[in-house]
């Protein structure tokens, strides 16, 4: 499977100027013969977007952009980031990602977690999702995370209990921490990588990991987009803050060989995990 | 809190870039005082746009700090970028000659005004865009006269305490004597920042890298061998100074205010 990093930075706040982007990269992956294309966080829409996130959300089953979109699918599976305004709950606007594929929307995920202290607001202005789906792509078991998801273990356990073999993470992560000289990118580009490593390997899955650049109100993102093999091995790292595009040839047969060497996945009990949680989370409330 | 230098003059430059680009401008003015924050500025506008991008203006009050005058000209000259020398005794002496007054601070705070609103309306003549120089100490402890030297368009450096300016100028290659002088504000004769300060710029970065990235708590800066005056003291200087880092409050009545939640991002569209 060819799969394309569009380490782009999308304009604040302009989804007609961001949907050209998006259909001029989709446009070149389809010549690199990619099988899919990823596209950053609120790829349509930019980041920052405070009041604004209520005025660009999109049904996507009306929206314009979705259907131009839908029609570039038919050629090359598709994962982009924007504004959901929920058809059946009007009013709730979400941190969105969608997987398109042969003209259909195979799948949405909405963020869970939304980062709300320091330097984010998401929770002023997103309603939070409320599950982690796997869904299956023809190709490969997938799974949908959005930025801040991915910090959170628990996400990537879901995917990885639910059979994911390919977990996809959208990113408009800022960089922040240049005080350690040796290391070449930001602090929480590392951050970002650690994680990538060791959810790659114990999950025996190919993480992609696709982030954003580019500048908005003071805040630099970072990009070090990357992907990670089954096995826990670096397969393609992007650079640092600059804007880069780049099909990365995975090998997708390297899912059934890790999980021969390491059978994490046929040990795995989530039912002792859930009922464990459940007690948890049970005492937790009676405190 | 040593830093790197390579990835710093990239995010830097790039976003002198961007933001630039973004505000409608192809270029950027600032002032140039001969010090080690206009200089490293001046040298990180020229990595980002070049130097037929990057305009000085060069402000002196009378002979008040014709050392740094003389930087700023060498500064100028190395870097090729245009410069110009603009007096702004004649404007400040007419102010004082009505209004007299002694203190320093008073007559440091309109020159500073005198400075910034030059700097706007060589903004709009020239079509470009005002790079502020302020670095993170002295936002931090509200070292700076509002509405002067503070406005600006951007600010690449106001993440920067003013010790790491110093190891960026030096990574920059910057004359060497801008490098090793005492940092003035240019109030007057022999002003240096520390002197008025009564800290040296070592010891009170790193104390406000304890308060302010480490958040740390004040008695545990104490005890990390810090005198407990100067630690209340800076303590005070952030409280004190909030007013400089901030947009003033707008009194809510509506039930949409601007500021409160009408919130739109400042690079809106761009």
């Amino acid at each position: 499977m060819k799969i394309a990093l569009a380490q782009i930075s999308p304009v604040l706040g302009n989804p007609e100027q961001n949907l050209k982007l998006h259909l001029d990269y989709i446009r070149k992956a389809v010549s690199r013969k990619a099988n899919l294309v990823v596209f950053p966080e609120l790829s349509l829409t930019g980041y920052t977007l405070k009041d604004l996130a209520a005025e660009l959300a999109v049904n996507p089953r009306k929206s314009p952009a979705f259907k131009k979109l839908l029609e570039a699918s038919r050629e090359i599976d598709l994962v982009f980031g924007f504004v959901e305004e929920a058809a059946d709950d009007p009013g709730l606007v979400y941190n969105a990602a969608a997987y398109l594929s042969r003209g259909r929307i195979l799948h949405i995920h909405r963020k869970v977690f939304l980062p709300t202290s320091g330097m984010f607001e998401e929770g002023r202005f997103f309603a939070a999702g409320r599950q982690f789906r796997p869904f299956d792509t023809g190709q490969v078991r997938t799974g949908l995370l959005v930025c801040r998801d991915f910090l959170h273990y628990g996400s990537s356990y879901c995917h990885f209990a639910g059979g994911a073999g390919l977990i996809i993470t959208i990113s408009a992560a800022p960089g922040r921490g240049v005080d350690e000289p040796r290391s070449p990118g930001f602090q929480t580009s590392r951050m970002w990588e650690l994680m990538g490593e060791a959810i790659s390997f114990f999950s025996s899955a190919v993480v992609v990991y696709c982030n954003r650049v580019g500048y908005e109100d003071g805040a630099v993102f970072a990009g070090g987009s990357f992907i990670y093999s089954p096995f826990g091995k670096p397969i393609a790292q992007l650079p640092y803050l600059d804007e880069k595009f780049e099909v990365v040839e995975v090998d997708l047969k390297e899912i059934g060989r890790a999980r021969k060497s390491w059978p994490f996945r046929r040990d795995e009990r989530p039912e002792v995990i859930w009922q464990s949680l459940e007690k948890i989370i049970r005492e937790n409330h009676e405190d | 809190m040593k830093i790197n230098l390579p990835l710093v003059v990239k995010t830097l430059t790039g976003f002198i870039r961007e933001e630039t680009r973004k505000a409608g401008f192809d270029r950027v003015i600032l002032g140039l005082s001969g010090g080690l924050d206009s200089t490293v500025c001046a040298y990180l506008a020229v990595r980002a746009l070049g130097p037929k991008k990057v305009l000085a203006l060069i402000m002196p009050y009378r002979d008040l700090d014709s050392e740094g005058v003389n930087h700023a000209r060498k500064v100028a000259r190395l870097l090729k970028i245009r410069f110009r020398e603009i007096d702004i005794s004649p404007q400040v002496d007419a102010y004082f000659a009505a209004f007299p007054t002694d203190n320093p601070v008073l007559r440091g705070n309109k020159m500073a005004r005198e400075r910034m609103s030059i700097l706007y309306d060589f903004s709009a003549r020239e079509k470009a865009l005002i790079l502020g120089t302020s670095n993170k100490t002295e936002l931090l402890i509200g070292y700076g006269t509002i509405h002067g030297d503070m406005a600006c368009g951007i600010n690449p450096m106001g993440d920067l305490y003013k010790t790491q300016v110093r190891e960026l100028g030096r990574h920059l290659k910057i004359p060497k004597e801008i490098l090793v002088k005492k940092p003035t504000a240019g109030l007057w004769p022999g002003q240096t920042d520390e002197g008025e300060i009564g800290l040296s710029y070592e010891e009170l970065d790193r104390i406000l890298y304890l308060l302010v990235d480490r958040r740390q708590k004040p008695d545990e800066v104490v005890a990390a061998g810090f005198e407990r005056k100067k630690v209340r003291r800076i303590v005070e200087m952030i409280k004190r100074s909030e007013f400089k880092r901030k947009m003033p409050p707008i009194a809510k009545i509506s039930s949409r205010t601007v500021g409160h939640d009408f919130l739109y991002p400042y690079d809106w569209g761009k």
